[in-house]
């Protein structure tokens, strides 16, 4: 019987061929990552001349990315880590999700800063000559840890699963059996083993929680240790960490319901997994409004001059249509969706979480952008063109590019590796049987 | 037909007279003013201010050419030409070679006029002034007495009843040394102002400059006279290039944020380098198996 199972199991969890719609799907994402790739040779020989940054709105729609791809990175620590080590088991078949949308995001994060730069070549004075005072080596070195933390915690849980592939090389293929003999060949499920595994887990698990918060909160200190309006704030690390553990609780959401669909993994990610996920999703978006009230309503209550410009041009002015865009679409629709059972189901869910992460990365661009354009001093003798931002096509292609590229790294990693952890399901399921 | 004639000849020459009529009318007037500076009784100086008004508001008016006189508009008394800047302003200096007329009388009269363009006509405008002078003396207990003298025919002669400024010359402006704004003269031509901007800091002699100013006078125009004093703190500057600090350069960080940082760094990579070495301990125990 456990035998039966455990073939089951290890059959729908086989990594499989892509049909039409994954063929169209992969085309699709290539297709924009080219027209990415094209903006960016177009930057590269004529300089960031062809985007819409000018001298106030030097950081644009890039760094609103960047900020975004860390916080979805987030997501590793809180499935992974911080629900594993509250021995929370119905998240086993998440971490995998989670994992690979935390590596993928940070390497986007780290690709996307690197496309903001005017002289990327010079990019290596920045660890030759870097100034430890400054928040941007912190970003630097602290995205480098977690990357390394995150492929970690992706390849140590992956380890057993390797030895499974290996054993079940006619129902996997035979197309990446070299690359798993080489990542996990050596992996012979003995209790040594399985004991080094286990601990190194569990380290990894306490080590990225730190690192996790570390990294959203040097990111916030980007802005918060600069003086203007609208990032001139003691709140912006635990926001941007209650912001980042929210969108990427969305992704997940939205990971789950096109895994579920596309792998037919409905006995694995099953409707209580988005019913817990939603929950957890619910409490993130009051975390994150709570500091929203906090961080806009303190100030406007004051509406110091210098704040004034900026908050209201954001609730009534030139970005309020993307300002309560934002608001509803990643706290408030979430929320009103999610808060009732049948809002948990896979397919609102689904919506949900989609939801959060429009609305979160157009909340990244109102962090970034719109306090640029306000700054003390007013501005005098500049060409029309430096008052206001709206990115050119150039940018827009990049960053859906880095998007599509992200998404792209999920679907191929999907294709690969198994997407649920096999031997963690096996195991699970033992007990379960067993109790 | 005649009379057909005289209509439309009429008409011809009336539009004209009316187009040129409006021509005229869309000229602005321009305001133009000139002001007479007279710097520590030796470098003087003509400024010329041009503006006029759009909807209602005052503008300045840059690019307009200015000729500058003495005495009167003509070719020998030119002193020079300049033309506005941004701020609608121009300033020449009044030339040595404009000595003899200078010295021909106590009293003096300059001219500026505005060359004719298509949006203005040719303006002229003058001052008439008496040659002036202030003389800046300190006393005990940080008095500073300053006396404004006029000149009749061949005589400095004080002045009675004529406000001046004493101040502290810095950097982007001139510094009350009390709190009163202004002194006028008494018969004696004299004005007398206690000191009160003890602790200020001044050169790395301690020295502060005194400005006497009399501004903007219809008789006299601007004059002023400068007296350097030992009366400001001594500053020192002290060099933070090699101090270590926040906003030091690379390699000068406080030493505690270096500790911090790398025991932080050191701390998370020691681990990760453990979990490789534990990868590599894998290996070792599939390969025995």
């Amino acid at each position: 019987m456990e035998i039966l199972a455990r073939q089951k199991i290890i059959r729908d969890l086989l990594p499989k061929k892509f049909g039409w719609k994954g063929k169209i799907w992969v085309a699709v994402l290539i297709l924009i990552c080219m027209i990415g790739i094209f903006a960016y040779i177009r930057q590269l020989s004529s300089g960031l001349i062809v985007t819409s940054m000018r001298d106030y709105a030097s950081w644009g729609i890039y760094i609103s990315n960047f900020v975004f791809f860390v916080a979805i990175s987030l997501v590793g620590s809180l499935i992974t880590a911080v629900l594993r080590l509250t021995n929370v088991h119905w998240s086993t078949p998440l971490t995998r999700i989670a994992e690979i949308i935390a590596v993928s995001a940070i390497t986007f994060a780290s690709i996307i800063i690197i496309v903001d730069m005017g002289r990327p070549d010079r990019f290596y004075n920045l660890f030759l000559h870097g100034r430890l005072q400054s928040p941007i080596i912190w970003d630097v070195i602290v995205i480098t840890t977690y990357f390394f933390i995150s492929l970690l915690l992706l390849y140590f849980p992956l380890l057993p699963d390797f030895n499974i592939m290996l054993q079940a090389k006619k129902e996997a293929g035979n197309r990446f059996n070299k690359m798993y003999a080489f990542l996990g060949s050596f992996w012979k499920n003995t209790p040594k083993q399985k004991k080094i595994s286990r601990r190194s887990i569990n380290i990894l698990s306490i080590t990225i929680i730190p690192v996790a918060f570390a990294i959203h909160t040097v990111t916030s200190w980007l802005f918060a240790t600069t003086y203007r309006p609208g990032w001139d704030s003691t709140n912006f690390g635990a926001y941007f960490i209650s912001g980042a553990f929210l969108v990427g609780a969305g992704a997940v959401l939205v990971a789950m319901y096109v895994f579920r669909r596309a792998y037919e993994l409905e006995k694995y990610i099953t409707i209580d997994n988005f019913d817990r996920m939603g929950k957890i999703v619910v409490m993130l978006a009051l975390v994150y409004l709570y500091f929203n009230v906090n961080e806009f309503l303190v100030p406007a209550f004051k509406m110091k001059k210098t704040d004034a410009d900026h908050l209201l041009g954001l609730f009534t002015g030139e970005y309020s249509g993307v300002f309560w865009f934002a608001i509803s679409t990643s706290m408030f629709l979430p929320i009103l969706i999610l808060i009732n059972r049948k809002g948990r189901k896979p397919f609102p869910a689904f919506i949900a979480g989609t939801l959060v992460v429009v609305g979160s990365w157009f909340k990244r661009y109102l962090i970034v952008t719109p306090t640029l354009l306000h700054p003390f001093l007013p501005m005098h003798d500049v060409p029309e063109s430096y008052r206001h931002y709206f990115p050119s096509w150039e940018e827009w292609a990049i960053a859906a590019g880095s998007l599509a590229g992200m998404v792209l790294i999920i679907t191929i990693f999907a294709r690969i590796f198994p997407i649920i952890p096999i031997q963690e399901t096996i195991e699970e399921t033992e007990k379960h049987e067993k109790v | 037909m005649r009379k057909f004639k005289y209509t439309v000849l009429t008409i011809v020459v009336s539009t004209f007279l009316t187009g040129i009529a409006i021509c005229q009318e869309t000229k602005n007037n321009l305001i133009l003013g000139l002001g007479y500076f007279n710097d520590n009784n030796q470098m003087q100086y003509l400024k010329a201010n041009t503006k006029t008004k759009v909807s209602g508001k005052f503008t300045q008016v840059p690019g307009v050419s200015l000729s500058f006189y003495i005495s009167s508009v003509s070719p020998g008394n030119l002193l020079g030409k300049a033309t506005t800047d941004d701020k609608g302003m121009a300033f020449i200096l009044i030339p040595p070679a404009a000595r003899d007329e200078w010295n021909k009388s106590p009293k003096q009269s300059f001219l500026v006029v505005s060359d004719s363009s298509k949006l203005y006509d040719a303006v002229t405008s003058s001052i008439d002034l008496v040659k002036a002078r202030i003389r800046i003396d300190t006393a005990e207990d940080k008095k500073i007495i300053a006396t404004l003298y006029e000149l009749k025919d061949t005589v400095w002669v004080p002045v009675k009843g004529v406000d001046m400024r004493v101040a502290i010359k810095r950097l982007d402006g001139d510094l009350n040394v009390s709190e009163a704004p202004t002194y006028t003269t008494d018969s004696l031509g004299m004005i007398s102002a206690d000191f009160k901007q003890d602790g200020l800091p001044g050169d790395t002699a301690g020295n502060l400059i005194l400005i006497a100013k009399v501004e903007d006078n219809d008789t006299y125009g601007n004059l002023s006279t400068e007296k350097t004093v030992p009366w400001g703190k001594v500053s020192k500057y002290v060099s933070n290039y090699n101090q270590r600090s926040l906003y030091g350069r690379r390699g000068w960080s406080p030493l505690w944020l270096e500790w911090m940082a790398y025991t932080i760094i050191a701390g998370v990579w020691v681990v990760l380098l453990y979990l490789f070495m534990q990868i590599r301990k894998l290996k070792q125990l599939g390969a025995q198996v």
